[in-house]
């Protein structure tokens, strides 16, 4: 027992180091960043500076200032997300649906499947080109829409197991009832795998949210998403901003980690596009 | 009244034609729960496909000056592929990839299922440490390569720790760089395999594995006869999802080392990043991104055949 505790609190450890490193660096001034004048793994003068300064552009006791803060990564990293989730969520829980119950599309699965088997990179060309004749590069709508047909996959599998833990017996009920077709989905199933829906979104949305590649290639100023603003900024200001860095790092990691422990049940079946269940 | 509306009702649903009717009805639904799927495939997969085997037939460039569509002026029969086979730089990327496909893999496969097996039964705690354990592939990717790039730093903990001088660098080497990647690889994704292997190991059913303990098999007998030959399914699916998803690895490559020194730590990923904003060469680029669709579609293809014979 004492060996397992051992071993547990080694892992727990060694998944910890890196993440205290940066939390604790967010919260640090710069003569604390490097381990030049000593390893100080707790802030030994904790200071806000550095979030002060992503937000509002500039700190006080600093020379150097940022002609971009935060602010709009941010809202556009929110905007893109959340209406990727929804595309993807809306597409793949009607056809989903469909699939289950009318047997309909029986390909579509598998093929669905596939979107997610190939590196994005592999036909970024087209889409490329493809987005910039539809005017849709640095747009909210252009990445909000690659973003749904990318986590589509995702929402299809996960929906697809939801509904068929839906007995049909129900449906059928509410059919000799006398309701109609969308009746029976829209007050009777969709209200029955809600909970499923919502883990649904809350997946679909992390997977969203922690995109870097597609925002790289298909945004250049106005929307540009946390992820590549925060490598950016590494680039503007000569790598040495490890504090703002930091920062930012933290700020884009919060939300996965609350949705993810909150969505912990699911997230195998997620993960594994419903193959496995916990 | 009712008495009159009753009948009526069962009536109709005595007509022969009412459940075909019915299921007609339903189909039609299906119809348009599918159709904005359908376009969304269509739309990704169909059309830029043909437009990327096009492509991939010419010299052309963003900076051709002529839209793409024009590109059979500057058609090439296939140089493309000719150019591609014989690119060291292309072959040195896929190699790359697969390298750190073939060390992250299976040392995160080893892992997960260390640590999945200390986790099979209740202790005090359990909960929290799972919880402990499952951040790491909860955070964003670039934002773990931010991570790592900050902790192997010459000057950062890794290096004060080992008590080596800042001059010994990890990112910029030519060695260590692609060690710092595969580490940083190795952290992130060994909590899904943890995950998805647990998920399994519990799966196993508790009675037979009593009745071995009972019957005196030591653990390690127990965990190889009883619980390993009851998992396979669930090793295969993590270790294809674990594959995929590395042979796909960008983000914390080009975060940590941009691929560099030289191109070190280029991955197929990176190579056509590179080549697409770097060179500018978006019809090579078209030309590699189908061979390996070809190519991967192929394996895929011939991984499902091989799973549904079993």
């Amino acid at each position: 027992m004492a060996l397992k505790y051992f071993f547990v609190l080694l892992a727990c450890a060694v998944v910890l180091y890196p993440l205290l490193w940066m939390v604790t660096m967010a919260f640090k001034p710069h003569p604390e960043w490097t381990t030049v004048a000593g390893l100080t793994w707790f802030p030994e003068n904790p200071t806000l500076q550095n979030f002060e300064f992503i937000f509002f552009g500039r700190a006080e006791g600093l020379v150097v200032s940022l002609d971009r803060t935060i602010v709009g990564p941010l809202i556009a990293s929110l905007v893109t997300s959340i209406m990727g989730t929804l595309v993807a969520v809306v597409c793949g829980t009607l056809s989903s649906y469909a699939v289950v119950r009318f047997g309909l599309a029986q390909s579509l699965p598998l093929s669905v499947l596939q979107l997610r088997l190939f590196p994005p990179l592999a036909v970024m060309i087209p889409v490329m080109v493809m987005w910039s004749f539809l005017g849709a590069v640095d747009t909210w709508w252009g990445l909000s829409l690659i973003y749904g047909i990318v986590t589509l996959p995702f929402a299809f599998w996960l929906m697809k197991t939801f509904f068929e833990e839906v007995p049909v017996e129900i449906e059928d009920a509410a059919r000799v009832a006398g309701c109609s077709y969308w009746r029976v989905f829209y007050r009777i199933t969709l209200p029955i795998v809600k909970p499923g829906l919502a883990t649904c979104a809350l997946f679909v949305f992390i997977l969203n949210w922690s995109d870097y590649l597609l925002a790289l290639l298909l945004t250049q100023r106005d929307w540009v998403t946390l992820p590549v603003y925060m490598a950016t900024l590494t680039s503007a200001m000569g790598g040495q901003m490890y504090g703002m860095k930091a920062a930012l790092g933290v700020i884009a990691a919060i939300p996965p980690v609350i949705f993810g422990l909150m969505i912990q049940k699911h997230l195998v079946r997620g993960l594994t596009f419903g193959a496995l269940k916990q | 009244m009712t008495d009159q509306t009753a009948p009526e009702i069962s009536n109709t649903h005595a007509k022969a034609g009412y459940w075909t009717r019915v299921a007609r009805d339903g189909q039609k639904m299906g119809f348009w729960f599918v159709l904005p799927t359908l376009l969304l495939l269509v739309f990704i997969v169909v059309f830029p496909l043909l437009m990327q085997l096009y492509l991939s037939f010419t010299w052309w460039t963003p900076l051709e000056g002529i839209p793409w569509y024009q590109a059979w002026e500057v058609f090439n029969w296939g140089e493309n592929y000719w150019y591609m086979v014989t690119d060291p730089r292309f072959w040195g990327a896929l190699w790359r990839t697969v390298l750190i496909m073939i060390v992250a893999v299976p040392a995160q496969f080893f892992l997960g299922m260390a640590l999945a097996y200390l986790f099979i039964d209740q202790f005090p705690g359990r909960k929290l440490f799972y919880s402990i354990m499952l951040t790491p592939m909860m955070i964003v990717p670039a934002v773990v390569g931010l991570m790592f790039f900050l902790l192997f730093q010459g000057t950062g903990p890794i290096n004060d720790h080992l008590g080596l001088p800042p001059e010994f660098s990890w990112l910029t080497d030519v060695n260590r760089a692609m060690i710092s990647v595969i580490i940083a690889d190795i952290w992130q994704w060994t909590p899904l395999m943890f995950l998805i292997l647990l998920a399994g190991m519990l799966g196993v059913p508790s009675d037979q594995l009593l009745a071995a303990r009972l019957l005196g098999g030591s653990n390690w007998q127990n965990f190889v006869k009883i619980i390993l030959p009851r998992m396979k399914t669930v090793i295969i699916i993590a270790l294809v999802l674990r594959a995929v998803e590395c042979f796909k690895i960008f983000d914390l490559v080009f975060i940590m080392t941009n691929g560099g020194p030289g191109v070190q730590t280029e991955t197929i990923s990176v190579f056509l990043y590179n080549q697409t904003f770097g060179e500018l060469e978006w019809a090579y680029v078209a030309t590699m991104g189908l061979s390996i669709l070809i190519a991967l579609s192929m394996l895929a293809m011939k991984g499902l055949s091989l799973m549904a014979k079993k």
